[in-house]
């Protein structure tokens, strides 16, 4: 980018555009670690200011890098070609809670835990809670279609998203969906926006759905001595027709990492934990509890803990949460991945992991949201080791062949950025890609937005 | 999410040739409250890279001439704190404007100092330690850490925090010309004068071989705790010392509870104006250190049913040491949304263990609303020992 846009970007943003380094190195990354300077970041405070730079960025032909709070998990938001880079995090506020239609009007830079926050002090709920919920924006949640624990009772971001207001890669402002529970007039262009990574648009205004808040939960945690009777309880559960609102998978080596500092019994011959929270009304909450117990029981439990009070459960939930950061235990790189498969598959998902890991020889612990059938693949390489790091990337690879042969699919709730942009094909076929370009250059006929995601450069030539 | 600032420091180790003020600048913008890194899954030490940072450019570009002086000269030497405290009290009284306020006299600064009204707390004559006996509190198995603040700006804490300790039955023995804690000069980015500080008491502590160390001032602990450890290279002739002299340090509000001197207070009188009390949880002391319990214990035991949990407690002051001096706007905003959060949910008293967040919050109390008292627990301990 040279002066003249940049002339043209200070007058349009004054003091809210910054170009020094230092400034732009504060914009260059997520957290994938991925580091790319942008040229400029600017900030915007209105659609018609985002309108106004997208038509810049078409007549000086510079690219548009929206962006959230950075906390993406395949580069959706690392400008890899350069160019503004657009933070949304000052166009942060709630316009309306509609208590009687169970709607609420945001804008694309309010924290999501706000939100959620809010909704609740008016006895609604927001679910959708990725794991940087006390910090990530609802615009970046809908970028990447965020998912998170309770995805496998209540769904992910799109299944909340009624209705968008977004400026085009042409600089047009439009507004897709409803504000109604019904609605199927023409294409249904909001979910197409939904998880397109700022590659078609960049969402200026969110119409959310909420839903009551549940009445109350209880946390069940079951031991197994193996993945295969944990991941077989998973499948049994939902077999039962219970659906839990949180389904918590972690493996031996995840159990293992925090042993010692769980503040709570773990049975020396625990291979697999299941953390498992139903929620709803008081009465169905404690006979779906007692099944689920009953459940884990009947494949092979060693152990099971129920608690129905608030503090009872967040001890529960220390055993989980406490994994992240003890992952560094095992080694300091990690590399995470998202896969999903359909539940019934699981146990012979985490067989095939357990196989690639003692194949390869390669340190991989896995947990995740299993209600889902989303399980976070973990390698943990030492970061120095150039052989280890080549033996992981094969994994990967050999681990997302797996998931598609399996019916699953690559990502379940990070997108795919940069990080997978070379495994694209492998799941969507290249039909699928080629009409997904199409969508693009009808969208963003410049390549505007965000230029170098979701698809691999030679893909982008091809067109 | 501090993400920002670590990856401006990672780029600068790498090799960044940008502009060194433009870096200063952005890793002055932290209050080192610890937020970030209690809630980061990987426990990155934002904290330690943040002051490790600062202290590298510092290097670098120099240490402005006021903070040389202060943290070089004064902060280290117990006569020219006293010396200082004696001129600024002076000039108070002849510069500055008198306003009243629930927790004791202020002065407001002109206008012209561009500082928005920033008040300051009248100085004292005499300092906490000037007030001692000759001979008094020399000698005892536990020492008192008084603090700079404590001893030369709120002498009254001091006096309280001593004559509470005094009911352990234990013998206080109270840290004479003691230098500041080190933590200003810090976190400022100064080692050199941070080192000194830590040089002059380290020594003489650890000589004292003391059963305990105890500290009113949540802030000095942290650095005798945790920072002390972090900054000092292992091979410093100190280290040993300083890991041993560490683990003797603790919380006022913990050393009250652990020598049963406050299940020995008088019932608190029932139904006063209950629930007015309120407890500010000290970023440093309830969070980086986790004791925020201790202190609301303290106070349940000392002042009955008038205390209860303050709407905020966990909101920071915003003061954040020389943070404050550097953009105070942006510290007086944090502040006043703190104070006048726990006023609109009914606070009349804020209670805490900190001599940072004292001097905002009444700083900021002074501000919006004058009836707001600010104090630290010992002094509401000392008042239910003396008055019942």
């Amino acid at each position: 980018m040279d002066g003249q846009p940049l002339s043209a970007l200070r007058d349009l943003f004054g003091e809210r555009l910054f170009t020094s380094r230092e400034q732009r190195i504060c914009y260059s990354y997520d957290a994938t670690g991925t580091m790319s300077l942008p040229d400029a970041v600017a900030f915007p405070v209105s659609a018609e200011e985002v309108r106004r730079t997208v038509l810049l960025a078409n007549e000086h032909r510079f690219p548009v890098i929206p962006r959230g709070a950075g906390s993406g998990f395949s580069g959706g938001s690392v400008p890899v070609q350069g160019g503004l880079v657009l933070s949304l995090e000052r166009m942060d506020r709630i316009l309306s809670i509609d208590t009687e239609n169970l709607v609420a009007v945001v804008e694309p830079g309010v924290v999501t835990e706000t939100l959620k926050e809010e909704a609740r002090k008016r006895g609604l709920f927001y679910p959708p809670d990725p794991a940087s919920l006390k910090f990530c924006t609802i615009g970046g949640n809908i970028a990447e279609c965020s998912g998170g624990m309770c995805a496998v009772k209540y769904g992910v971001t799109r299944d909340y998203v009624m209705g968008l207001e977004a400026v085009l890669g042409t600089g047009e402002l439009i507004r897709t969906g409803v504000t109604t529970v019904k609605g199927v007039v023409g294409y249904d262009l909001t979910r197409l926006l939904v998880g397109s990574e700022g590659t078609l648009g960049i969402v200026t205004k969110a119409i959310l759905k909420l839903i009551p808040f549940p009445e109350t939960a209880a946390t069940i945690l079951a031991f197994f001595r193996s993945n295969h009777d944990g991941s077989s309880a998973v499948a049994g559960i939902i077999r039962e027709r219970i659906t839990p609102c949180a389904m918590e998978l972690m493996d031996r080596t995840a159990i293992d990492c925090v042993r010692e500092e769980a503040d709570l019994p773990v049975p020396d011959d625990a291979g697999c934990a299941l953390l498992i929270e139903v929620d709803g009304p008081r009465e169905s909450v404690s006979t779906e509890a007692d099944r689920v117990e009953q459940a884990c029981r009947q494949y092979g439990a060693i152990e099971v803990g129920r608690a129905g009070d608030a503090k009872g459960r967040e001890r529960l939930w220390t055993l989980r949460r406490s994994i992240s950061p003890a992952l560094r235990k095992v080694n300091p790189v990690k590399i995470n991945e998202d896969i999903v498969v359909p539940r019934s598959r699981l146990p012979e998902m985490m067989a095939f992991l357990a196989d690639v890991a003692s194949r390869r020889n390669l340190k991989i612990v896995n947990f995740g949201h299993a209600g889902d059938g989303n399980v976070h693949v973990n390698v943990m390489i030492s970061g120095t080791d150039e052989e280890e790091r080549r033996r992981a990337d094969e994994a990967v690879s050999e681990i997302f062949g797996k998931t598609v042969a399996l019916g699953g699919t690559i990502s379940g709730e990070h997108g795919i950025g940069i990080s997978k942009a070379p495994f694209l094909e492998m799941e969507v076929g290249p039909l699928g890609v080629s009409v997904m370009k199409r969508l693009k250059g009808c969208f963003d006929p410049n390549g505007i937005l965000n230029p170098g995601k979701i698809f691999m450069e030679e893909q982008m030539a091809q067109r | 999410m501090a993400r920002g600032k670590v990856a401006l420091v990672d780029a600068a180790i790498s090799g960044l040739d940008g502009n060194a003020e433009a870096l200063q600048e952005a890793l002055s913008d932290c209050l080192l409250c610890g937020r970030c890194e209690r809630a980061c899954p990987n426990q990155v030490r934002v904290e330690e890279i943040i002051m490790k940072g600062r202290a590298d450019l510092a290097e670098e570009m120099g240490i402005p001439a006021w903070k040389q002086v202060v943290f070089g000269r004064v902060m280290p030497s117990a006569a020219a704190k006293n010396a200082a405290r004696t001129a600024a009290a002076s000039a108070q009284k002849l510069f500055l404007r008198k306003v009243p306020t629930g927790s004791g006299l202020h002065y407001r600064f002109p206008e012209k100092f561009g500082w928005e009204g920033r008040t300051v707390p009248a100085l004292p004559g005499t300092s906490f330690l000037g007030s001692l006996a000759h001979g008094e509190a020399v000698r005892g198995e536990v020492i008192l850490f008084v603090g700079c603040v404590f001893d030369h700006v709120f002498p009254q804490v001091g006096r309280a925090a001593y004559e509470t300790l005094r009911r352990s039955g234990k013998k206080i023995s109270v840290f004479r010309d003691a230098a500041c804690c080190g933590l200003p000069a810090l976190v400022s980015g100064d080692k050199a004068s941070a080192l000194r500080c830590v040089e002059e008491n380290i020594g003489r502590l650890s000589a004292a071989s003391p059963e305990r160390i105890v500290f009113p001032c949540g802030s000095c602990l942290l650095m005798f705790r945790r920072n002390v450890l972090s900054f000092l290279p292992k091979g410093h002739p100190l280290y040993g010392q300083a890991v041993r002299v560490a683990d003797l340090c603790e919380d006022y509000a913990s050393f009250l509870l652990e020598t049963g001197v406050v299940s020995r207070l008088p019932d608190p009188p029932k139904g006063e104006k209950a629930g007015r009390i309120g407890y500010h949880d000290p970023c440093h002391l309830s969070g980086t250190l986790g004791k925020g319990g201790e202190g609301r214990e303290v106070l349940r035991r000392a002042v009955g049913d008038s205390f209860a949990e303050m709407k905020g407690a966990d909101l920071c002051c915003g003061y954040g040491g020389t943070f404050n001096i550097r953009d105070y706007p942006t510290s007086a905003r944090i502040g006043q949304n703190k104070v006048s959060v726990a006023a609109e949910g009914g606070t009349a008293v804020i209670a805490t263990a900190c001599s940072g967040c004292i001097l905002q919050m009444r700083d900021m109390a002074a501000r919006t609303d004058p009836s707001l008292r600010v104090v630290h627990l010992a002094e509401l301990v000392f008042q239910a020992i003396s008055h019942r």
